[in-house]
């Protein structure tokens, strides 16, 4: 034990008693006692008795080891503990009484009575005394008000208190309390700080609740600090799950409708515009303004490459005027690059001057816009409604009174007169997911009533809405707005609305009609009806001028929607945030801005910070305790290396053999194989096996193309190909739904060719797929997958190839879990205990050099810092073939994987390569199809799940 | 996980009372694992002796406190009034232990010990036959008394932290 621990204890003990023995003899028992009447015990504790009533020097019969007489004459008739025998003390040995007297027992008890008292008066452990009571009786504030504890404990309360003020610093505080929360004070401190980060105008709500993250410029609740993973699902799916979404950046187009449409198709998709699935800024109905749209922005005539991200778009209904307005939504993330893309195309140079003084003098423009998703339906619907009453005169920070107001952020095009502005926090946007979501939106909001004079107390703010009441053609319009608002409270579900319905209406002050109790929305069925009305709605959605808002003309303060959510919790909303968020992109299955587009600058910025997060994390753990990556023959556990990954692919098809050869081998073996359970199926494989000699010849041609175009790019680092985006990510809808369509597996022959004619596709052959191969040899194709049994798939696992055995085993045993990976070399750990000896020795060196000569050699550095880049456990050299590492051949990474609440099962989501999805395809039995394997990072398990591609 | 233990109270009780001059740590100790191998054979000895020890004993008061672990505290028990003997010093003196009280901390029992004594204390006041003694045993029931051990403790607490 050590010096510090023995005190620890020594402190600990010093309170509890030690034995008390009968001082020990050096002889044999002597004959009777002949001084009976003065036993040692009687003397003992009289002396005790009076050190104890004249000095505190010793307390008790507490006898210590340590404990030294204070007076020599004690010593011979003092009982002592272990510690206290000292020779030559015959005189009191002797004197054994033969009975008790009375006073002797008593003081032998009452010492002992003492002793005891003493340790149990004192507690044991280290805690504080309040942390000592059960939790039951604890109380707030215990530690700061010593009346709050138990009057016993009171007193050691009290003792604690006054150590505990010595060590405690004076708190500094340069105002009072009232003077701090005076509300200009107040505005001022939250806009000091805000300025790195701008916050949500319920971000003081959100802080309360959430963990939050700095992102992208802003302060955002990442996810509740209660458990709430589940009950988060439970809204989603049965009730409402409500967003804060006003972190998304809003850019306003303003200008001739044919201008803007023109323009904007240089960075729309191209093959698009004819099929009539086509999404563009020029559809028809998002067009009129009734619905919103989204679809995915690439840089001026550059698509396929160089995508931008996506974007959802809201056109304002024509009113008379040439000049149209178009609203362009964009996370935070894609903004800057859209924003300089959009200047670039429109040529907008210029900061109009208006605008720059626009948020100092006055308010702004304020929406509130509903954007209600479907879990079930991946149905949108979109609602604006306008926060016109507020009775509160306060004079309010502008929406981003945090934005430098020298900065423009308004540009005008001097040959179009498109004018482009940034309505970056201007607008407030939430995202109410559930099927309940219409009822509580019908609940919450009530339209507004009409005014035509002007209350006392209003001010001008609400102005314009008396204004508005005075215009009979705008107060009819109100009315439709309403009452078609009503029809919202019949419905059982808001899927029943077409996705994407825009309807405008001004409410009144939602407080205002308050509940006082927490209550759950429900739909109302007594109001459902059954009328021509609603089945026009459901068609045809909003009527084009009830999408018209009067907000658009007007300006209008802002105010605090902090009231707004907790309100909205009246109604038994839960509140979401951004894992929420990805996680229900998650169950939708769709990407999630901006994490899985990998094609991007946001997403590749995103993924090199994910890189560093995971490998900063993994180098906290001690080094025994990681995972040798390199032992799992895993090359790249914390980014996926896309661009390597389709490189590596091309590379293979190029090498003519890869892609055919071994499919007649393994076609024939399937074939032989497949006669053993599933004729139909052998028969297609066997018809694709003689058509293999005019594949290669075609492929043959297909790589000497691509040597010429890949033979400039040499074989990158990592960090290169990160940094060079040299794939493509497939969006086009004609040939996912191809794809689609060849990943579904089929029994029988007759069946998939029903299929595939009713899904109106072709067969599966090489001169449909060969052209997709040539015109996209890097491309990746986002597919989801679902686990067949066990597994929980991961960030960054490896979806692989299965090989003919694993199918076959699979097929015989229906509880086959998938195959193992053999364990990998680590063939860089001969190299890093290399180094790190050679560091002890420099250090050693070091050492005797700097007590040689005070200068340290400029090499010596070098070295040190060349090894400490490298890491036992990852892959330290450049990558060599990703796909060929393993044992089984890889296609892609997931990018988001976890156990879905929804199916049950493992989903991940993620991407594969195009030519080796192809592959894959072309070479697997017809009932097999889509079938791969998915391995997480950290392990040597491969678990079978079904690809498959949604459009 | 820490482990569990039972601590029992006991007293030696013995009309001789030089028997108070073997009440000490090794012979108790021996006493009470020599019955146990009387009672309980080899293995239960074996049993016992895990963490057995003797944690205090008063030789004045005739008080001993004994720790086992908790699986093994029966056979502790069911073995102490199987002591007959204290041997320490080549003398040898009739006696034998009464359980007081089985506790699982020292703390409990210590302050069982205290109820107890005062007890014995109070019974011994009621039981006084004349004057001398009646004061006597007034005088140490007061000495014990819970107000003034607390204030000395804390001046005893004071005079620790200046050392």
């Amino acid at each position: 034990m050590s010096g510090a621990r023995e005190k620890k204890r020594a402190k600990k003990m010093r309170n509890q008693p030690a034995s008390v023995t009968l001082p020990a003899e050096p002889g044999p028992f002597p004959g009777g006692g002949s001084r009976a009447c003065a036993p040692p015990g009687d003397v003992r504790s009289e002396q005790q008795y009076q050190q104890q009533k004249f000095s505190n020097q010793t307390s008790g019969p507490s006898y210590r080891k340590d404990q030294y007489f204070p007076k020599g004459q004690n010593r011979g008739e003092r009982g002592r503990g272990r510690g206290g025998w000292q020779g030559g003390r015959q005189s009191v040995s002797e004197e054994m009484p033969k009975y008790i007297t009375v006073s002797t027992f008593a003081q032998a008890r009452a010492a002992e009575i003492n002793a005891m008292l003493k340790a149990v008066a004192q507690k044991s452990s280290n805690s504080l005394v309040f942390q000592t009571l059960p939790r039951h009786m604890r109380r707030r504030a215990m530690s700061h008000n010593i009346k709050r504890l138990p009057r016993r404990l009171q007193e050691i309360a009290r003792k604690e208190a006054e150590k505990a003020v010595h060590q405690k610093k004076e708190q500094s505080k340069t105002k009072c309390r009232k003077a701090r929360r005076r509300h200009i004070n107040l505005v001022a401190e939250f806009n000091r700080r805000q300025k790195k980060n701008i916050w949500l105008e319920t971000h003081i709500w959100h802080a309360k609740r959430f963990h939050m993250v700095k992102k992208w410029g802003y302060c955002l609740g990442d996810s509740p600090t209660e458990k709430s993973y589940r009950a988060c699902y439970r809204a989603m799916t049965k009730h409402c799950l409500l967003q804060d979404l006003s972190y998304y950046c809003c850019l306003e187009l303003t200008g001739k409708e044919n201008e803007l449409l023109k323009q904007l198709a240089r960075i729309c998709s191209i093959d698009t515009v004819s099929s009539s699935l086509g999404l563009t800024f020029e559809e028809a109905c998002c067009l009129s303004g009734k619905f919103e749209g989204s679809l995915n922005l690439y840089r001026a005539d550059r698509y396929p490459e160089d995508m931008l991200g996506p974007v959802t778009f809201i056109w304002k209904p024509r009113d008379g005027s040439e000049n149209r307005q178009l609203w362009i939504w964009t996370h935070p993330a894609l903004k800057q690059d859209m924003l300089r893309e959009l200047k670039a195309v429109f040529q907008c140079s210029e900061p109009e001057e208006i605008y720059i003084s626009e948020p100092i003098t006055t308010s702004i423009q304020e929406e509130k816009q509903m954007d209600v998703v479907l879990s079930l339906g991946k149905k949108r619907k979109k609602e604006e409604d306008k926060e016109g009453e507020k009775a509160v005169p306060v004079k309010k920070i502008i929406g981003d009174g945090t934005r430098d107001p020298l900065q423009s952020y308004s540009w005008i095009s001097q040959t179009t007169g498109v004018v482009i502005s940034d309505r970056t926090m201007e607008i407030l946007r939430y995202r109410l997911i559930g099927p309940l979501s219409h009822s509580v939106l019908t609940e919450t909001l009530k339209a507004a009533s009409l005014q035509t004079e002007m209350a006392d107390s209003e001010t001008e703010l609400n102005n314009w809405w008396v204004e508005n009441c005075k215009d009979s053609e705008k107060v009819s319009l109100h009315q439709r707005q309403s009452a078609i608002f009503e029809l919202l409270e019949g419905i059982s579900s808001p899927s029943e609305v077409p996705p994407g319905t825009i309807l405008g209406l001004t409410v009144g002050d939602p407080r205002v009609n308050l509940p006082k109790k927490k209550t759950k929305a429900m739909p109302d069925f007594e109001k459902y009806q059954d009328n021509d009305k609603v089945r026009q709605l459901y068609l045809e959605g909003v009527p084009v001028d009830c999408a018209h808002s009067f907000i658009w003309d007007q300006d209008i303060c802002k105010n605090v929607t902090e009231n707004k959510i907790s309100e909205q919790i009246y109604r038994g909303v839960r509140v979401g945030g951004l894992q929420e968020a990805s996680k229900h992109s998650e169950y939708q299955r769709t990407p999630h801005t901006p994490n899985d587009f990998p094609d991007c600058q946001a997403g590749m910025q995103f993924a090199k910070e994910l890189e560093t997060s995971l490998l900063e994390k993994f180098k906290r753990r001690p080094p025994a305790k990681r995972a040798n990556y390199v032992k799992l023959g895993t090359l790249s556990p914390f980014v996926c290396p896309w661009g390597q990954l389709t490189k590596n692919w091309e590379g293979r098809v190029k090498a003519s053999g890869e892609f055919v050869h071994p499919s007649s081998p393994h076609s024939e073996h399937c074939a032989t194989e497949g006669h053993s359970f599933c004729d139909p199926k052998a028969e297609v494989v066997k018809e694709a096996s003689p058509e293999t000699d005019e594949v290669e010849e075609t492929m043959e041609i297909t790589s000497s193309e691509g040597v010429l175009k890949t033979g400039t790019q040499d074989f990158g680092e990592r960090d290169e190909t990160m940094a060079t985006s040299d794939f493509i990510v497939l969006r086009s809808e004609k040939l996912l739904m191809q794809l689609s369509a060849w990943c579904y597996p089929t029994a029988g022959k007759d069946r998939r060719v029903r299929l595939i004619s009713r899904l109106g596709q072709k067969e599966m052959t090489e001169d449909i797929f060969l052209p997709i191969l040539m015109s996209y040899p890097r491309a990746l194709v986002w597919v989801n997958l679902s686990l067949l049994r066990k597994g929980n798939p991961e960030l960054h696992a490896m979806i692989c190839i299965p090989t003919e055995d694993d199918l076959l085993h699979l097929s015989k045993d229906k509880l086959f879990c998938g195959p193992r990976e053999p364990k990998h070399r680590d063939i860089f750990k001969h190299k890093v205990q290399k180094l790190k000896e050679e560091k002890k020795k420099k250090k050693k060196n070091d050492n005797m050099k700097a007590l040689e000569s005070d200068s340290p050699s400029v090499p010596d550095k070098e070295t040190t810092e060349e090894h400490e880049d490298l890491i036992l456990g990852l892959w330290s050299d450049a990558l060599p073939d990703v796909t060929s590492h393993c044992s089984r051949t890889l296609l892609g990474y997931v990018t988001r994987g976890d156990f879905s609440l929804a199916a049950g099962c493992g989903e991940a989501l993620g991407f594969v390569s195009l030519t080796g999805l192809l592959y894959m395809l072309h070479n697997q039995p017809a009932d097999k199809k889509g079938l791969v394997l998915l391995r997480t990072p950290a392990s040597l398990q491969y678990r079978f799940a079904r690809l498959n591609i949604e459009v | 996980a820490a482990l569990s233990r039972r601590y029992v109270l006991c007293e030696v009780v013995s009309e001789d009372p030089r028997c108070r001059q073997c009440i000490e740590d090794r012979a108790v100790g021996l006493a009470v694992r020599d019955a146990i191998g009387r009672v309980h054979g080899d293995y239960g000895l074996a049993c016992c002796s895990i963490s057995f020890t003797v944690k205090y004993l008063n030789a004045y008061t005739g008080t001993v406190l004994l720790r086992c672990r908790k699986d093994s505290y029966r056979l502790l028990c069911s073995a102490l009034p199987f002591v007959r003997q204290l041997e320490s010093r080549n003398q040898r003196h009739p006696c034998f232990l009464n359980t007081l009280h089985v506790g699982g901390t020292v703390r409990t029992c210590q302050k069982f010990l205290i109820q107890y004594n005062r007890r014995q204390l109070l019974t011994l006041l009621q039981n006084c036959t004349n004057e001398e003694e009646r004061r006597c045993v007034q005088k140490s029931l007061l000495s014990c008394s819970l107000t003034e051990e607390q204030s000395q403790s804390g001046d005893e607490e004071d005079d620790d932290g200046t050392e």
